[in-house]
């Protein structure tokens, strides 16, 4: 009879990082994974982890502590995931977004946080083929960079050190639960493993193992289109993002810029990230249009025609690939990392939308912290999954 | 000729023993081969390799070779500098 004590759904980033700190915790874990390892967002995706991009409070508290972990872990694997602390720099098209921009940086620097404001000319010495306009942005030097395939190899390379046993090629197609409701097995289309303890990490298709053991999950699938660039010199040697990101992502700042309706239309704001290998991923997009990765031709034009606004060297350098990919949103922005009351030994860790790489670490060491019965870094009361409940109730 | 002089993917100069090794090693599928040895994704974005890559993995892993391509087409189907993609030029376009 195969048994463990903990059975980990889904080998992309997060299920990767909680697989290898519950291993590491001294517990049997066994990982099942539909696909290959990192086989949906986490392959889908670019690869930062960033503190620019959080809202002040527990969403940046968890992206600060993740680079702390990342760094460590860096150093102590012995899989290289091309991690590097190259900073990351927003950009201010006008005067209205620099004093947003200014009120956010001031209240992350009361919180503690080194971020600083540039002005135009600090702007272009740090990056000097930015379009000439731009009115100055804030620099964060904290943000960092990786490979985000090459993360969930690690994490599993160094898990298996510790005794974790991989089921890839396994799509879960049951969940049994005892009289109790207690978590009993998990049942593939290949085998059964018995366990009494399982953590959901299936972000874009946790609702549908939620499901399995009757639990509405609220987790949707926003896709979003990255663009590869050829190796070329280095155009930019951080992520760089206009400010306009910020109001992409968080649907609560209204604020409108004046751009194209093809780049209104599909959601599009400016992002850029260099790579150990010289290509560049440009983006960025979000928009819900269910499972679809195919590649859409009006978003990779808005894509360049707005790269290209703030850096308009790329004109002449090629985009040999287009890619898409889900994130796995949830409606206050904020991952679900919970053990699920009505159903003992059920636990999830999803929703992590676009920072799905940049907290996986802090991730999976809360959940074997609320496995474990430890006290949890944060307070983390606010990714409690009974936060739909109350919702409900309201 | 070596497995270590023989290029499959030209565009990352990743050779045969390399795509070997990896197989071996992770016993994984050509997707995976491509994720940890970049083969197929150079400039010419797998246009001349993939389906050398797929050949390689399926013979390895012992698969039968099926029509079924397992590494992604994806665009644009050549290179296209972001100034034509973005609309600065109008290269071939009639509007």
């Amino acid at each position: 009879m195969t048994s463990f004590d903990i059975v980990v759904i889904g080998a992309g980033i997060i299920g990767s990082s909680v697989a290898y700190h519950l291993s590491k915790a001294g517990y049997s874990v066994a990982l099942v994974e539909k696909g290959d390892i990192a086989h949906g967002t986490s392959s889908r995706c670019d690869a930062v982890a960033l503190i620019c991009d959080k809202k002040p409070g527990i969403d940046t508290e968890m992206g600060f502590k993740s680079i702390q972990l990342y760094k460590e872990l860096a150093k102590e694997f012995s899989f290289d995931f091309e991690f590097s602390s190259r900073g990351s720099l927003y950009v201010c098209e006008t005067e209205q977004e620099l004093e947003i921009a200014g009120d956010y940086v001031a209240q992350q620097r009361a919180d503690g946080y080194d971020m600083k404001m540039v002005d135009n000319k600090e702007l272009l010495e740090i990056e000097p083929y930015l379009a000439k306009d731009l009115r100055g942005g804030i620099w964060t030097e904290v943000d960092s960079t990786m490979n985000p395939y090459l993360v969930c190899f690690a994490f599993i390379e160094e898990a298996k050190k510790y005794g974790l046993k991989l089921f890839t090629n396994h799509e879960v197609r049951e969940i049994t639960q005892s009289p109790d409701g207690r978590v009993e097995s998990v049942i593939t289309d290949r085998t059964t493993i018995h366990t009494n303890r399982i953590v959901n990490c299936a972000g874009v298709w946790a609702a549908k193992i939620g499901q399995m053991v009757g639990i509405d999950i609220p987790i949707r699938p926003r896709k979003g289109m990255v663009l590869i660039s050829e190796k070329t010199k280095p155009i930019v040697n951080q992520k760089v993002h206009e400010f306009g990101y910020m109001l992409s992502k968080f649907e609560d700042i209204t604020y409108k810029r004046a751009v194209s309706k093809l780049v209104e239309d599909n959601n599009i704001a400016f992002t850029i990230e260099p790579t150990e290998a010289d290509n560049f991923l440009l983006g960025g997009h979000r928009a819900f249009k269910g499972y679809d990765i195919s590649s859409e031709n009006d978003v990779m034009r808005g894509i360049a025609e707005r790269a290209i606004r703030f850096l308009p060297i790329l004109k002449d350098i090629n985009c040999i690939r287009a890619y898409a990919g889900i994130r796995p949103w949830v409606a206050d922005h904020l991952p679900i990392v919970s053990e699920v009351e009505e159903v003992p030994g059920f636990f999830i860790a999803s929703g992590h939308e676009g920072d799905g790489i940049s907290m996986a670490p802090i991730t999976g060491r809360m959940v074997t912290q609320l496995i474990t019965g430890q006290e949890t870094d944060f307070n983390i009361d606010r990714l409690n999954f009974s936060r739909y409940k109350l919702l409900e109730k309201v | 000729m070596s497995d270590e002089k023989t290029i499959i993917c030209r565009c990352e100069e990743v050779s045969l023993k390399t795509i070997n090794d990896t197989v071996y090693q992770y016993s994984c599928s050509s997707r995976e081969v491509k994720l940890r040895t970049r083969a197929g994704m150079g400039y010419c974005g797998g246009r001349t390799c993939r389906h050398v890559i797929d050949t390689i993995v399926a013979d390895l892993n012992q698969k039968v070779i099926t029509d079924d391509i397992q590494l992604s087409y994806r665009p644009p189907v050549r290179p296209i500098t972001f100034g034509a993609l973005g609309g600065v030029y109008h290269e071939n376009e009639s509007c």
